[in-house]
């Protein structure tokens, strides 16, 4: 047994996939549905139809009941590093924590600088500074995934540093922040937060028009929606494809690890170019116990030639491989998910051709409804696939051969690692519940009690009385709209 | 002497982020120390509508006050990850539960406005949450204080080899930490967990008067907690400082050294800025007595920073040893000292957006 899957390594391995996990589940969301939001924002503004300002308001509940969860899990993630990691923290600091640190200062600060003036400034800020603020979260969010996919990113291809007095000292900035698995990880990764953002309106707006409350606004709602889903679904598709070719050129073990593809060469010597559909490795992690195979599959995706070879997890020794049912499985969902997606976005827009995009027409095919409600929790569960195959397919490295995983764990006993697991089981699980309950509330409440944004600006008029000290109804000096004495 | 040489470049830009790291930490008490106090002073709250009130008044900002600690975080594994993968590893414990409550305080103000049955679960989540967190804050700093022991090699040797996995010979000169798991907890680091409730009870007290319309529920309860911890808060200064000086051989060499007069001129400004907190309180000049009461936690912090000078960690991680590489530490400087203005600047401006008083009926606005 490799020394990553004993006990105390494989402990700290679950802390940390445990907690990363359930961050994740709110982050997308966040960095997608921010420019989401600020387009419905320009929408409202350019056009000044109501509709854009009731749904913008709409989904920011939503939205920030989901960045109050990513913040609560966020902080613990900043400083798990440093916690369950210690020695490759330290190791890694010289790159890695530099990244970290900008993240920090340039996007997490900046987000948490804009987020409470986007949500709470409405009608404290004016117009054009809330849009501002709305902007700003977005940018924000989106530089935040790009700090975090450089780090990770150049976990699994380590480029531009030196291992120097136990440390990665960096030789080149350039080759570290851009690495090769960067250069398609980011764009993979960002492009998943648009597409779990559209889909979410998609779903929303499949479950109104199902109840057929607000039937006709959100049927507004769904017709740009779909019209982006047919651009970035299949988009997303080649992405991905961009970035499974990287995996195969710089993690071989990774890439065999996802194929379930353990030999080079079939027993006869001809080149194994068999591509798996379904595959039950052993438990010496050598081979398949089972497996449903289509010849030269594999070399084509890889290579895109019939017979081309691709390495199998029997050119590495035993010790350096990863575990295969993991990323088998996970790669497969992901894809599986991706395509159905993209089905999804056809099927809209195809409806959208034959003319039926109206609540009345729509809801004369429920199933298109169902699909669109049901494939809003489909993107969850692709980009968790996604993140599992990338971790555990780099394993047993934690630096892509350069650091193992059980050299970077910190000093603790199994017994914490143990605390740490259940006790951090019950505090996501009761933020990941409680968000969703809420979630569910908001939309139970629907757009009716929004008021209109003509009751922005009103309250100095309407509570004067009980806010002559400013009431938190105050406009800044600065800001368009002149400030006036009586204001004060 | 060689002006120009990197290791004096780079002894100084370390210095430099040990003061941007000591201004970022400093910060986050000065601000969200008050939002944490708040919630503590909720941990008494008789009904449910003050606790709402309270969180109302700080919702706005609260994220950007917190994030000061991340900044915190994010400033020691940037310049210093040689303390943050040690001293973070030490302090598992602490701050394990400090960040529970960070995580239950953080939910709460959403889940709180929506909840109808579960209000009060809520309300209680926000309450306890920052007692714990300013709890274990409070612990995990005096357990930095007290430094901690170290070893180069394989971290997890101890873990493995109880489980009989025998693990290759694995060589670096980097040290991480090699204590027990509960080596942080002393009667001074419990100390320190107390003091920081109390310090942080007063910035609440504060702020919440400062906060709250004079004449309001939450105004006049504010006040009367404020006198009484004040108080408290005096006794838990004088403490702290003789049992430092007992305990902590460098700070008893500095302080009582050939500068103590500089210690002492220090010591009695802080009274000074104690004694005007207090008399601008009684006059309810209370943005004032906020300010005040925040110089004062200024005036202490640094003191605490220069007497820990030349460490990160107290007799473990001196600032050179600690640092990052000199080519990471300048290109850090480069990019990075440049946003702590920007930072403050939009932390400021939202603070000053909201700056407007609060009333207990006034919950929160639709959001």
């Amino acid at each position: 047994m490799i020394i990553e899957n004993s006990l105390p390594i494989l402990l700290s391995r679950l802390d940390f996939a445990w907690i990363t996990s359930m961050h994740i589940l709110w982050t997308p969301m966040t960095i997608g549905m921010s420019w989401l939001l600020f387009i419905m924002e320009v929408a409202w503004l350019r056009t000044g139809n109501e509709r854009w300002y009731k749904l913008n308001r709409f989904v920011e509940k939503i939205f920030i009941i989901n960045f109050g969860a990513g913040v609560a899990t966020g902080v613990t993630m900043e400083m798990a590093f440093g916690i369950l990691y210690g020695p490759f923290s330290q190791a890694v600091g010289p790159f890695f924590g530099n990244i970290l640190g900008f993240e920090t200062i340039t996007a997490f600060m900046y987000e948490a600088g804009f987020i409470g003036l986007m949500v709470f400034g409405w009608g404290k800020i004016s117009k054009g500074m809330h849009l501002f603020a709305t902007f700003n979260v977005g940018l924000s969010s989106s530089l935040s995934a790009m700090w975090i996919l450089v780090a990770n990113s150049w976990m699994q291809t380590p480029d531009g540093i030196v291992l120097k007095d136990g440390l990665f000292q960096v030789t080149n900035w350039w080759n570290a922040i851009l690495n090769d698995n960067f250069q398609w990880g980011f764009p993979h990764m960002w492009m998943a937060t648009v597409e779990l953002a559209l889909f979410v309106l998609a779903g929303l707006s499949g479950f109104f028009i199902l109840k057929n409350r607000n039937a006709e606004l959100f049927t507004r709602l769904l017709k740009p929606v779909l019209l982006a889903l047919i651009i970035v679904t299949p988009l997303q598709i080649l992405i991905g494809d961009n970035i499974g070719r990287v995996v195969a050129q710089t993690q071989p073990t990774s890439l065999a690890a996802m194929e379930g593809h353990y030999h080079t060469y079939l027993p006869d010597g001809k080149v194994n170019t068999g591509w798996h559909l379904i595959a039950i490795p052993n438990a010496k992690n050598d081979g398949n116990v089972f497996a449903i195979t289509i010849p030269h599959v594999l070399s084509l995706l890889e290579t895109h030639t019939l017979n081309g070879k691709v390495t199998g997890m029997d050119s590495f020794p035993a010790n350096d491989r990863p575990n295969v049912w993991v990323p088998f499985y996970s790669f497969r969902v992901m894809v599986a998910i991706g395509f159905f997606l993209f089905f999804v976005a056809l099927w809209g827009n195809w409806l959208r051709l034959r003319g039926k995009l109206n609540a009345t027409e729509l809801r004369k095919h429920p199933w298109f409804l169902r699909a669109m409600v049901f494939s809003a929790f489909l993107p969850y569960l692709a980009i968790w696939c996604g993140w599992w195959t990338r971790e555990v397919g780099r394993q047993p490295w934690v630096v892509n051969g350069l650091m193992r995983t059980y050299q970077g764990t910190s000093h603790m006993p199994v017994a914490m690692e143990i605390i740490w697991f259940v006790g951090y089981i019950i505090f996501e699980l009761t933020v990941w519940a409680g968000s969703w309950y809420f979630f569910t509330r908001v939309i139970k409440k629907g757009v009716d009690d929004i008021p209109d944004s003509s009751t922005l600006f009103d309250h100095d008029h309407a509570d004067g009385a009980d806010v002559k000290a400013g009431g938190g109804h105050v406009t800044p000096t600065f800001a368009s709209k002149p400030m006036l004495r009586s204001d004060r | 002497m060689d002006l120009l040489s990197i290791g004096r470049i780079a002894g100084t830009l370390t210095t430099w982020w040990w003061l941007l790291l000591s201004l970022a930490f400093f910060l986050y008490i000065a601000t969200d120390g008050t939002d944490l106090g708040a919630g503590i002073f909720a941990v008494f709250s008789k009904d449910e509508e003050e606790r709402g009130a309270i969180m109302a008044s700080m919702a706005g900002m609260w994220d950007g006050n917190e994030s000061w600690l991340v900044v915190a975080g994010g400033v020691l594994f940037g310049a210093f990850p040689l303390v943050y993968g040690s001293a973070f590893n030490y302090l598992m414990i602490p701050l394990m539960f400090a960040l529970w409550g960070i995580i239950a305080r953080a939910v709460a103000f959403e889940f709180h406005i929506h909840a109808k049955k579960s209000k009060r679960f809520w309300g209680w989540a926000f309450a306890v949450g920052s007692l714990f967190a300013t709890f274990f804050a409070g612990v995990s700093l005096g357990a930095t204080l007290q430094g901690f022991p170290m070893k180069s090699g394989l971290a997890m040797q101890p873990a493995l080899a109880a489980h009989g996995v025998f693990a290759q010979n694995y060589t670096t000169p980097i040290m991480h930490f090699s204590g027990g798991i509960l080596d942080f907890l002393t009667p001074f680091s419990i100390w320190t967990g107390v003091g920081a409730v109390i310090a942080a009870s007063l910035a609440g007290g504060l702020y919440l008067c400062a906060r709250f319309i004079p004449g309001d529920p939450i105004h006049e309860r504010a006040r009367k907690w404020t006198n009484v911890v004040s108080l408290l808060a005096l006794a838990a200064i004088v403490i702290t400082l003789v049992w430092s000086y007992a305990l902590f051989p460098w700070a008893a060499a500095k302080w009582t050294g050939s500068d103590w007069w500089i210690w002492l001129i220090w010591f009695i400004i802080v009274l000074i800025f104690a004694f005007k907190s207090s008399t601008n309180h009684s006059v309810r000049k209370d943005f004032s007595a906020m300010m005040w009461g925040i110089g004062v936690v200024a005036l202490l912090w640094a003191a605490m920073w220069a007497t820990i000078f030349p460490y990160v960690v107290p007799n473990t991680w001196t600032i050179v040893q600690a640092a990052n590489p000199a080519d990471s530490i300048a290109v850090f400087t480069l990019f990075m000292t440049g946003f702590f203005p920007i930072m403050i600047m939009y932390n400021w401006y939202q603070i000053w957006v909201f700056r407007g008083r609060f009333s207990k009926k006034m919950a929160y606005g639709a959001h």
